[in-house]
């Protein structure tokens, strides 16, 4: 799998050093190429991409309310539609906050509907934008703003939630995987109805760790069975990468969110990755 | 040609010749039959659009918004809970310039659950940066939804045309109807600035102060030049159809010692009271509004500012204050002479005796209270 060598997304942006956000999109419009357009609702890519004058994405972009990427998806679609610019890569961009919660109803709308464009969650687990607040997608046990004794309740399965609509393909990404990460995003391209594609992307103030350490903690997401990698094509389930299931610690040592876990906690954090495995893999056998 | 036509039938006729691309909407009665009409035209090929059927009218909105960001003239119609379901949109719709029409059909908002006619829904989005329009019949509706797109499209910005619930969606009447050729004329598609992967720009970026106040400045100044549009479009409407539309009609002459105010059907009952009153040699007037926003302030000026008495009729009321067209005359014309009275909300019944009656008393001085 050949990464284009075009440069698509401008230097210089707003994010903050080591963001996994900012370097999710310069990996996925290198896959996507320059005849794309992206909706971006309230979200940290609100302030990476610039102020009035700015835009560092490279390509067209509509800012939009928090809970409407994939309704103005739609929308722009169904005109490209219309005018007979259909070859338009229409893409929903969106954070966790604007994708698992707030916007949870209009991606729904988009998906069952099977509206031709890619949507695309860059999941940093946590509402980073109005500084660290929980979301349904913040882990068990992290500390947020507003969780500050460790969130008590999983993440949300939102692949599972979509796989319920019957859309054509859904898949999971990672920044330590960016053969693995373009493939997909080309896959998406080549598709007609929805897709959707979501990205772990580590953020170094939010999940509190060095800024050097971006790509280590996206890998060991994957490594530990933390962030699984794999697809969903019209509803088989297909696995990218066996993970060599390195233990959770190692992962959660990185990351001061998870300063104030007892071993308690690890070891039920230990039994969810391999209950989650299991309900995966028998999926993936089926 | 004439064709006889509810109020809902008469905005999806008017769409039907107005070549929009994209329509998206979202079910509420008295609202309905408009989209299920324009399901029908579009199966049976009468209309070319791509019809978005969201899970929501804020969705409606906001593929409205991606639609017209996109080029494509847009429309959709909705009602009450769904108009306030979109409230954070509408000011993103015309925050981004963007000429997407909307009928509401006017409806009283719950708790209790009511169905029918009150314009509560919609004056009370009249800061949201939408033009305005409220008309009194389905001449009008049909009328206002061709003019508003060509409104809308020389202005930049969204037009709201307003019908009241049931009393005009429901009631049909015999409407002079246009060929789809007629009203190109009027709808020449405009050029403006759209996304386009050959020309990479962020649309309603981040804005600090400074820039944030040109941009709101240039907003309010751009709608206050929708009067000269309306204008504008008007004389080219007249010269296909002639009929003449301003955004403040008055009845049956401008010079009076009194005058009544309302808008929507409300103001058809006032032209019947002001008629019974004429007989009764009351010399007041009836002026009635198209056009809330941008708010016609000279026009009504010329009309009101010599009067003994003005009083306005609503369907709507802004609690802890007052009917809301009462409150916009009174203060956007700086009038202390303005009565106003509050009824027929969620439907009730006024007649023109009632208007008549309360009229009297504001004249007579013997106001009783807010309520009809
Ligand atoms: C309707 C609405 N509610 C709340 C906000 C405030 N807000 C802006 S961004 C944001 C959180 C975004 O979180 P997420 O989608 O995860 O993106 P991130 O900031 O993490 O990139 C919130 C709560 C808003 N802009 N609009
Ligand atoms: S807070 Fe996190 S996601 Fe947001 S810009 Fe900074 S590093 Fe990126
Ligand atoms: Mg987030």
């Amino acid at each position: 799998m050949k990464i284009s060598k075009d440069e698509i997304a401008l230097p210089n942006n707003l994010a903050c050093p080591g963001c996994g956000a900012s370097l999710a999109m310069r990996l996925a419009l290198k896959a996507l190429g320059r005849n794309t357009v992206l909706v971006i609702p309230a979200c940290c890519w609100t302030i990476i991409n610039g102020p009035v004058g700015k835009n560092y994405a490279g390509v067209p972009v509509f800012h939009t309310a928090f809970e409407t990427t994939a309704a103005v998806a739609s929308g722009i679609k169904a005109s490209f539609k219309m005018q007979g610019k259909d070859s338009i890569n229409v893409v929903g961009w969106a954070g966790d906050g604007g994708t698992f919660d707030i916007g949870l109803q209009a991606l729904s709308g988009a998906a069952e509907r099977n509206d031709d464009i890619i949507y695309v969650c860059y999941d940093n687990e946590a509402y980073m934008n109005t500084g660290i607040q929980r979301s349904s997608a913040t882990p068990y046990f992290a500390q947020t703003t507003t969780t500050p004794e460790g969130k008590d309740r999983p993440k949300k399965d939102l692949m599972a939630i979509l796989a319920a609509h019957y859309v054509p393909y859904i898949a999971s990404v990672s920044l330590a995987y960016p053969q693995d990460f373009t493939k997909k995003f080309e896959k998406a391209k080549s598709i007609r109805g929805f897709k959707f594609i979501h990205i772990f992307v580590p953020c170094p103030p939010g999940q509190k760790f060095l800024e050097d350490k971006t790509i280590e903690v996206a890998k060991l997401a994957v490594e530990t069975g933390v962030f699984p990698l794999y697809e969903i094509i019209d509803g088989k389930y297909v696995l990218s990468k066996k993970p060599k299931f390195t233990d959770i610690t190692e992962y959660l040592k990185l990351q001061g969110r998870y300063k104030n876990l007892t071993q308690e906690n690890i070891e039920f954090l230990r039994q969810s990755i391999q209950k989650k495995w299991e309900y995966l893999n028998k999926r993936f056998n089926e | 040609m004439k064709k006889v036509l509810g109020g809902n039938d008469a905005v999806s006729q008017a769409v039907s010749v107005c070549d929009v691309e994209v329509i998206s909407a979202y079910p509420i009665t008295p609202q309905t039959s408009i989209i299920e009409k324009i399901a029908d035209l579009i199966y049976a090929k009468q209309i070319n659009a791509q019809f978005i059927k969201v899970e929501s009218e804020h969705s409606a909105m906001a593929a409205c918004i991606g639609a017209s960001i996109a080029g494509s003239r847009t429309f959709t119609a909705t009602s009450s809970q769904g108009l306030l379901l979109m409230h954070e949109v509408l000011h993103w719709a015309s925050g981004a310039r963007l000429p997407i029409v909307l009928a509401n059909a006017n409806r009283a908002i719950a708790p209790g659950w009511n169905i029918w006619a009150e314009a509560t829904d919609s004056l009370s989005q009249r800061d949201t940066g939408w033009v305005q329009l409220y008309a009194a019949n389905s001449q009008e509706v049909y009328d206002f939804i061709i003019m508003a797109f060509a409104v809308a499209e020389r202005a930049l910005f969204p037009v709201m045309v307003c019908l009241d619930g049931f009393l005009l969606t429901h009631t049909k009447e015999p409407v002079e109807i246009l060929e789809h050729e007629t009203v190109k004329q009027l709808l020449p598609k405009i050029k403006r600035d759209t996304l386009d992967p050959a020309n990479p720009k962020a649309y309603g970026a981040l804005a600090f102060p400074k820039d944030y106040y040109i941009i709101k400045k240039g907003q309010h100044l751009d709608m206050l030049k929708v009067l000269d549009i309306f204008d504008n479009v008007s004389l080219e409407f007249e010269k296909i159809t002639n009929r003449h539309y301003n955004p403040v009609e008055v009845y049956p002459k401008p010079d009076s010692q009194y005058s009544i105010v309302a808008l929507g059907t409300l103001s058809q009952t006032a032209r019947l009271a002001v008629d019974n009153l004429r007989k009764d040699d009351i010399d007041v007037n009836l002026v009635k509004i198209n056009m809330l926003r941008p708010f016609p302030q000279q026009l009504l000026k010329q009309l009101l500012s010599d009067k003994k008495l003005i009083v306005v009729f609503d369907r709507d009321i802004s609690h802890g204050k007052s009917g809301i067209v009462k409150d916009e005359i009174a203060g956007g014309l700086d009038l202390c002479n303005v009565v106003g009275f509050v009824g027929g909300l969620g439907g009730d019944k006024i007649t023109e005796s009632t208007i008549a009656n309360a009229f009297l008393d504001a004249k007579n001085a013997q106001i009783k209270g807010l309520f009809l």
